[in-house]
């Protein structure tokens, strides 16, 4: 499992209880944990976890030159994921009506999105104005289409993990309990305004 | 038949017929005497299936109540603020009770107050165990009954203040005084210490570990609520802000740990075919790519369609264009005669008479421009001044020579 464990971190993989739950237990145990860190240090690593310890990944021992663009590199991938990674989150919980955002473990079927987006002429507009981003374009404009589009960048990104090809059911992995930590990182360090007015948050509510 | 027999199946048969009296007074709290069912809530509370409730109503019994919200696994039955208190009261006031008729010999009276502290004692089990494996699902399951997270919270909230009563209240419970009560009486003192005081701690400490869980759970549930608001205020400020992009948080001085990620490595390793340690593996590997092509092919041999002959097809020779021979002669030709000039027009006339002289002059003049003669000297012949300004050159005449080669 070292040797598994290992290679996933060396890979970029953030390691959680949906990608791998062999390896997220083996490392969640502090002996094997000081291991693997132990033998990423001499590569110049380090294991690291997210805010509420769902997932484990590498980060740079020291930031150095080297490091400095390769991190650069991994934040220019983040900016491009942010504004198309919350508006699923934001379209989620409209089709799932919940008032609560996806978290990690949490599964989405296909074909359940499918049916509730095609009876909502809004949530299917919604869907299709992710053409916008670059990675979600595609040529075919059917629901399905876009739908597929949409998961399967996810999926590519590491949002997603597919639990069963046969029924299309895929699980959030735990890179969402970084995301969201960089959220709020964002928008305690930019101070953005999340508070939304109470008119427009009711309106949306409506829908 | 005994007594106590036929006692039991009175009471079941009546349980059958007014089945339908015991549902409403379950369900409904209460039922209302009238004409026609008086005389069947009478018989029902004869036999403490109803208790008297006002003046024409009827309610459940109290005991027949519980059996019901247990046996249907009714939300009722978590009322975990049983009024532990008075229940401990009334364990009290029967042990006195079974006290004195213990010491005045009334055997009979103390074979009824043994019979009903064991039933309170019992109770009390059940109810801590029915309820504390309750919230223990419920807890693990962290609300699952129940959709949104407001209900969520406030289901938790909920179930806080109760356990913080039960909890207090098992606290409350001096078991030393209740031992104290019935020390003379061996029966009564291992009935209380081993299905009630020795479990005390078991159920204080469950309730305990549950309320602890509640209590994490309650901060994560607002960690939920700040985490969706978070999401929903982005989307807001996003869509306010089409243009905004966050800050380069890459390029600051100091780099914020938090965006300390390694960029992902490619890995990649190669077969050592001088290591002889995995040579019967590599062998191995190398025989099983052989066998999955021959297999591959032998499986694509079956298919009918798309079946590839090995048939030789007819070989066919082409015969080269009549103006490439005369063109190979001529170039011979202006080599052989080296030094002269020799005009294409005239080598036409004298030796092709299949091709027409312009389609002549084209060809010749087409194989000048490759530029694939750098010894030839060619000269284009041109007709006259064009006057039309047509931007067109005729030609008259190619005259080519061998260029000498420069000593």
């Amino acid at each position: 499992m070292f040797e598994n464990a290992v290679k996933q971190l060396l890979q970029g993989a953030f390691i959680c209880e949906v990608s791998d739950e062999a390896a997220f237990n083996y490392l969640a145990d502090g002996d094997k944990a000081r291991a693997v860190d132990a033998f990423l240090s001499q590569l110049g690593y380090r294991l690291a976890k997210t805010q509420n310890e769902l997932a484990f990944y590498a980060a740079y021992q020291q930031i150095d030159t080297t490091a400095r663009g390769e991190i650069k590199r991994i934040f220019q991938q983040f900016r491009i994921e942010l504004y198309p990674v919350v508006e699923w989150l934001d379209m989620m919980m409209s089709c799932l009506n919940q008032d609560t955002a996806l978290a990690p473990g949490d599964t989405l079927s296909f074909s359940s999105l499918l049916q509730v987006i095609e009876q909502n002429q809004a949530l299917a507009d919604r869907l299709l104005s992710f053409v916008k981003f670059k990675d979600f374009a595609g040529s075919d404009d059917s629901v399905k289409a876009r739908l597929e589009k949409l998961l399967a960048t996810l999926h590519k990104w590491g949002y997603l993990k597919l639990a069963n090809r046969d029924m299309l059911i895929y699980q959030v992995t735990g890179k969402l309990d970084y995301f969201y930590q960089a959220l709020q990182f964002i928008q305690e360090h930019e101070q953005i305004p999340i508070e939304q007015p109470e008119e427009d948050a009711m309106q949306e509510s409506l829908f | 038949m005994s007594q106590t027999t036929a006692g039991l199946e009175r009471l079941f048969k009546s349980l059958a017929t007014h089945a339908d009296l015991i549902a409403e007074a379950y369900l409904q709290g209460v039922v209302y005497q009238d004409d026609k069912n008086q005389r069947a809530l009478n018989q029902l509370r004869q036999l403490k299936v109803l208790a008297k409730h006002g003046e024409d109503g009827y309610r459940i019994a109290g005991r027949l109540n519980q059996f019901l919200d247990h046996a249907l696994s009714s939300d009722r039955v978590r009322r975990l603020d049983t009024d532990l208190a008075s229940w401990i009261d009334t364990l009290e006031q029967q042990i006195s009770l079974y006290r004195d008729a213990w010491s005045e010999n009334r055997q009979e009276d103390a074979d009824n107050y043994l019979a009903e502290i064991e039933r309170l004692v019992f109770d009390l089990a059940d109810v801590l165990e029915d309820n504390t494996r309750y919230l223990l699902m419920l807890v693990n399951s962290r609300f699952a009954n129940v959709r949104t997270l407001a209900e969520k919270q406030k289901q938790n909230a909920f179930y806080i203040s109760r356990l913080e009563k039960l909890v207090n209240a098992i606290s409350a419970l001096q078991p030393e005084y209740l031992l104290e009560m019935v020390e003379e009486l061996p029966i009564l003192y291992d009935l209380l210490d081993q299905q009630l005081i020795r479990l005390l701690p078991v159920y204080q400490q469950r309730l305990q570990d549950i309320l602890d869980k509640l209590k994490v759970f309650l901060f994560e549930l607002r960690q939920i609520e700040a985490r969706a608001k978070r999401v929903q205020g982005f989307v807001f400020f996003l869509r306010q802000n089409p243009g905004y992009q966050t800050r380069d948080w890459s390029e600051a001085d100091t780099i914020p740990e938090f965006w300390n990620q390694m960029q992902p490595l490619l890995l990649q390793a190669y077969a050592d075919p001088l290591d002889h340690a995995v040579e019967d593996e590599l062998i191995d590997i190398a025989q099983k790519i052989k066998i999955d092509t021959e297999a591959l092919l032998a499986k694509q041999k079956k298919r009918g369609i798309n079946a590839v002959t090995a048939a030789n097809s007819a070989k066919q020779v082409l015969e080269v264009p009549l103006y490439r021979k005369q063109l190979r002669a001529l170039l011979q030709y202006v080599h052989q005669a080296s030094g002269k000039t020799v005009s294409a027009l005239a080598f036409g006339q004298a030796f092709i008479g299949a091709i027409e002289p312009s389609i002549w002059l084209a060809c010749v003049m087409n194989e000048c421009l490759r530029q694939r003669h750098q010894q030839l000297q060619i000269e284009f012949r041109l007709h006259g001044q064009d006057t039309d300004f047509s931007g067109n050159k005729k030609i008259t005449d190619i005259l080519l020579s061998h260029r000498l080669p420069q000593t």
